[in-house]
């Protein structure tokens, strides 16, 4: 049984599109093993975005999962071509009718706090994750029809669902279900924000600082690592750092006068200056999920009507505006999903191509055939105003610059793009209560039951935090969704989530921008830095030429 | 004695801004106080009890000044810490930074001064024009332009804020630029000034030689008339460690202003405010305590009265 | 004035200046906020003075757009605060003693607090925006104006032609504003001069720090901080609004000093 359900995830996941190059030394790049691993020394890592909490099972941030990644490990591990492969569990099945999923664990194994890992810690971190006071973000909704988990012997545990949950393994082996030690589960969730206990390669006894980063050291008992590392054992390097610098010149500045030996985010400005340069190189990994998009409030004001929607859609040539802005580095979007992930469907491309008349003939149809003294449509002497709360502060990626372009873009075929400058708070309060027009956002994730946390009607903001902000309501869509979850039949998914795909892109329930790729620079000396499929690097096999 | 006692009105009169401040804030103060983070009921309760919101505004000015004279500065609930945690965990940055930028503009300018008091034309107006150029130069864009020189270009330094010596270099001169050139304006007239007393022109006659004379006697009659620049100076230098620490990006008291402002973390920055008042208090006692040292006329008053 | 070209040239450039403000079209036709995603950090050519931003916008456009904000905040601000300063420091030096104690405790509760800081409090009281960046800046100026005035009109008082008014009969408010004022006035004018200058270069901070005027707004502070992610290959979006600021408030420096230098040679003479 365990060999059967790997062999079927073997093919849930497409190759994390992984490219590496490197101008001047050619195929010398980090992910090639050339030479044989160095054990010591310490690597310095930049990351572009702060995080707002160190537990995974209560932040959904990305960059939450990259900081805890190297403290905790998971039961299962997932490779870059889909496989499921054992970690902290050395067998498991799943019963016949998809409910409960039994779980063999690895024995002698130790939190660095002393505490013995066994089946009681991993109902103690699954119990944790759908605790109401957690307040998780992510982790609790990724298993929201977990029923309970059931300790057989120290190393037997069942998990057992409510509804199928064909998703649930690939969740498991994401750092957001990471396993804690069970005695600091306990504590107010605000303590583990910052500093958090596992089983995991690396230990941080100074944890987290908000706009600082975080310090590991090497866990020197670590002898269990995930079937999808190249070595096992401890670790290469001694000491690993995380800082933040959010300043995309001063980050390429560190990496470029050697003061870091690797950085998150390239910019993308940058990325052909520094394949130039000797001794460095830049590897990109292509994000699965929901890429980063703009979504149209659907629900009510001017995009209601889909018309205007479609010609937002096809009045702005975005394809041409992501190719400039980011000097070619990320593809533009040309669907809900990335290409980078399972069930992506090719056919629907096409819907998204620019055509201006097109769009001021739609816009004319819809009534909006007035002129104002700036150039903008009018209906009934109102202004086409598309109001969008945009959060400045977080903008990464240039997306203020990005924001600036659609602004002018939009302005061609007559549109209004307010991009209000809102505190969080205010944004937060606006986005809950559907008071937009337009919303941006990024939802990187190794499955295609994004789509589902995108789109399906329950996820829509009802006054707190909701993903889907198309307010996509469509009961067809939902249907796919559901049953996608309840079959591990790849075709079947595959046909579901590709009429979903459909559906949504006939809905015109999204605007895709850009495909995330992950853009990691580093010095040539830094090796073997590996990319988990949600395109986070990982550093247990890194290890640093002297 | 007096002197002492309007540091501490200043101080009591800084506080009070911080408290009219919070209550200035539009919506509920619990609200302001917690900023953008998110708490429970609970807290919320405690924040109530804390700041006695729940009393007459009498009792809660009351509260609030006894709670900063028994050093507790509140809770950042954005940080998650107490404010003076983390003011504690930023300052020693900032403390180096400023350090660096006085010690530069210190420097610089007595140099600068030294080598053009009294010098031909050509020496002197060149230098006067750098000055009054390097006051008005903006102090991020000097940072910016540095940092791409010295740093992105020619590697020479490190991008990003490091505590090292070598981290320090730049900001300092960001920092001490406008400072500096601002006290060798003061410095070189003072000395010009100086340097036609009497008592030079006799130390000349015993036959010290000028750069003895520059140094031994006029240097020290030439800094008197910058003292009354020391709270100019303090707001240009804590006010610069602002923009500073943002553009190099450096850990420090700055930075986490800013951060506070636009997560509107109000206590974390009622309380750098306050610190901040409390550095130009306890430098301006200081320069008044020091003055006597250094003007010898008022040193040897007693003798004269004698 | 022959002999300091210095001053004619910085009084030539607030002359031009001042016509960028009132009309910007005079100098340049392109709209400062016409994005080309075709000509994206493209260095400065014939067509482009000043090269393009990161947007493809015209970069002199936006410096010269840029102007008029900046002029504003900077002129803005500083009438405020004379106008409060100078009535705060009439009031100080007329009133009775107790009165000008408590407003000079006051105003040293003001100056502890460092300028940049205190119009921080004001943003994280009112919010970020052009607005109550003038209200900070006007409030972070007005202790400046008031000690002046009071120390004017103080030094006034004791003048012989007041003696001489006083035994005209003269009365207390006629006096204030026949005499008073207009002789504190030159001080204070040379004062608000150069406030006028720092008062431009603190809003440009601001602006720089991101709690000054919003995007898309050509503003020269913020102009350098979006210039920053990209001058490891592009060197003009960072040079243009730097320079701009910096002959501004040199420009505007110059201008006072000199005009410093005429009302105390007047009140010498």
């Amino acid at each position: 049984m365990p060999s059967s359900s790997r062999k079927l995830w073997a093919l849930a996941l497409p190759a994390l599109l992984l490219t590496a190059c490197s101008g001047a030394e050619a195929g010398d790049s980090p992910t090639a093993s050339t030479g044989t691993p160095v054990s010591g020394g310490s690597l310095t890592f930049a990351v572009n975005t702060d995080g707002s909490c160190l537990d995974p099972h209560q932040s959904p941030a990305d960059v939450d999962g990259l900081f805890s990644r190297p403290i905790l490990d998971s039961l299962v591990s997932l490779s870059a071509d889909g496989t499921i492969h054992p970690w902290l569990a050395t067998e498991w099945s799943v019963s016949a009718d998809q409910l409960t999923y039994s779980f063999t664990l690895r024995d002698g194994v130790t939190f660095s706090n002393g505490e013995k890992f066994d089946a009681a810690a991993v109902k103690a971190n699954l119990d944790h994750i759908v605790a109401p006071a957690t307040k998780s973000q992510l982790a609790a909704g990724t298993i929201a029809t977990y029923a309970g988990t059931t300790v057989a012997d120290p190393t037997h545990v069942q998990v057992t669902f409510k509804t199928p949950n064909s998703a649930f393994l690939p969740s498991l082996a994401s750092a957001y279900l990471g396993i804690e030690a069970p005695s600091t589960l306990t504590k107010p969730p605000a303590d583990l924000c910052t500093h958090i206990v596992g089983t995991g390669p690396f230990t941080s006894t100074g944890g987290y600082s908000k706009g600082k980063g975080i310090d590991y050291a090497r866990n020197d008992a670590y002898n269990w690592a995930p079937g999808t590392a190249k070595h096992t054992g401890a670790a290469y390097l001694s000491q690993l750092s995380i800082k933040v610098v959010p300043e995309d010149a001063s980050r390429y500045g560190a990496l470029t006068s050697g003061q870091i030996d690797a950085i998150a985010s390239v910019p993308p400005v940058n990325v052909a200056q520094l394949k130039n340069t000797p001794g460095f190189t830049v590897q990109a990994a292509a994000a699965p999920g929901g890429n980063y998009n703009y979504y149209p409030n659907t629900a009510k004001g001017v995009f209601a009507d889909a018309n205007v929607r479609k010609a937002f859609r096809e009045g702005i040539d975005w394809q041409t505006i992501v190719s400039k802005l980011y000097f070619g580095q990320f593809q533009p979007a040309k669907g809900p999903l990335s290409p980078a992930t399972v069930g992506y469907d090719k056919t629907i491309e096409a819907a998204y191509a620019y055509n201006a008349d097109e769009a001021n003939k739609l816009l004319d149809a819809a009534g909006w055939t007035g002129r104002d003294g700036e150039g903008y449509r009018t209906k009934n002497g109102a202004r086409l105003t598309v109001r969008h709360p945009f959060l400045k502060a977080y903008a990464r990626e240039q997306r203020d610059t990005l924001a600036d372009q659609i602004q002018a873009a939009a302005k061609q075929i007559g549109i209004f793009v307010d991009n209000t400058n809102p505190d969080i708070n205010a944004y937060l309060a606006d986005v809950g209560a559907g008071n937009y027009d337009l919303a941006d956002f990024s939802w990187q994730r190794s499955s295609p039951d994004a789509l589902r946390t995108l789109f399906g009607a329950e996820n829509a903001p009802k006054g707190g935090f909701g993903t889907n902000l198309s307010f996509t309501s469509d009961p067809a869509i939902d249907k796919d969704f559901t049953d996608a979850l309840a079959t591990t039949d790849l075709t079947k998914q595959a046909e579901l989530y590709g009429d979903a795909q459909h559906r949504i892109t006939d809905a015109v329930a999204v605007f895709p921008v850009y495909v995330f790729n992950y853009l990691l620079g580093s010095s040539t000396k830094v090796r073997d830095v590996q990319f988990e499929p949600q395109a986070f690097p990982t550093f247990y096999d890194a290890w640093k030429r002297p | 004695m007096r002197r002492v006692a309007s540091a501490v009105l200043v101080l009591w009169g800084a506080v009070t801004v911080t408290f009219l401040a919070l209550h200035l804030i539009p919506g509920s103060i619990v609200d302001a106080i917690i900023g953008q983070s998110r708490v429970t009921p609970e807290i919320r309760a405690q924040i109530i009890q804390d700041y006695s919101l729940d009393k007459p505004l009498w009792q809660q000015y009351l509260g609030y000044l006894g709670r900063l004279l028994h050093g507790d500065l509140g809770h950042s609930y954005n940080q998650g810490v107490a404010v003076s945690t983390a003011l504690e965990q930023q300052a020693g940055s900032t403390f180096a930074l400023l350090l660096g930028g006085v010690a530069f503009a210190l420097v610089g300018s007595v140099v600068v001064a030294v080598a053009t008091a009294n010098r031909p034309r050509w020496i002197r107006g060149p230098a006067a024009t750098a000055e009054v150029v390097s006051v008005a130069v903006p102090s991020f864009w000097l940072g910016i332009l540095l940092l791409t020189v010295f740093s992105f270009r020619l590697h020479w330094f490190p991008a990003i804020g490091a505590n090292g010596f070598n981290g320090l270099v730049l900001p300092s001169i960001a920092l001490g630029l406008a400072p500096a050139a601002m006290l060798s304006q003061v410095l070189r007239q003072g000395l010009e000034r100086v340097l036609e007393e009497p008592f030079i022109i006799t130390a000349r006659a015993r036959g010290l030689r000028s750069a003895a004379v520059l140094l031994r006697h006029a240097l020290r009659h030439a800094v008197l008339p910058v003292v009354t620049l020391t709270g100019w100076l303090v707001g240009a230098f804590v006010s610069g460690a602002v923009v500073i620490e943002s553009v190099f990006s450096r850990q420090g008291l700055g930075h986490l202003t800013v951060g506070a402002i636009s997560q509107r973390d109000f206590p974390l920055v009622a309380a750098i405010v306050l610190i901040s008042a409390l550095v130009y208090v306890v430098v301006n006692l200081a320069v008044d305590a020091l003055y006597p040292l250094l003007d010898p006329r008022l040193r040897k008053a007693p003798e004269v009265v004698r | 004035m022959r002999s300091r070209p210095g001053v004619v040239l910085s009084f030539v450039f607030l002359f031009v200046l001042a016509l960028a403000a009132i009309w910007p079209h005079l100098f340049s036709a392109t709209d400062p906020n016409a994005a080309d995603i075709q000509s994206t950090l493209s260095p400065p050519s014939g067509q482009h003075w000043f090269g393009t931003d990161q947007n493809g916008r015209d970069i002199y456009a936006r410096v010269v757009t840029g102007v008029r904000l900046s002029l504003l905040i900077g002129v803005t601000a500083s009438a405020l605060a004379l106008i409060a300063g100078s009535a705060i420091g009439v009031l100080a030096a007329q009133g009775g003693r107790v009165l000008n104690t408590v407003v000079n405790r006051l105003l040293d509760i003001f100056l502890s607090i460092p300028g940049l800081l205190l119009v921080l409090l004001v943003i994280a009281v009112l919010g970020p925006g052009v607005r109550n960046s003038i209200i900070g800046l006007a409030l972070v100026t007005t202790p400046g104006y008031a000690r002046v005035v009071r120390g004017e009109v103080i030094r006034i008082r004791g003048a012989a032609y007041l003696e001489a008014a006083k035994a005209l009969g003269w009365s207390r408010p006629q006096i204030v504003l026949r005499h008073l004022v207009p002789n504190a006035l030159g001080p204070v004018l040379v004062l608000a001069t150069i406030g006028i200058g720092a008062a431009i270069s603190i809003g440009s901070s601001l602006s720089f720090l991101g709690l000054g005027p919003q995007a898309p707004t050509a503003e020269w502070g913020a102009m350098l901080s979006s210039s920053r992610d990209y001058f490891t290959v592009a060197w003009w979006p960072a040079i243009f609004p730097g320079l701009a600021i910096t002959a501004t408030v040199l420009a505007i420096t110059v201008a006072g000093q000199f005009l410093q230098l005429r009302v105390e040679g007047r009140s010498q003479a």
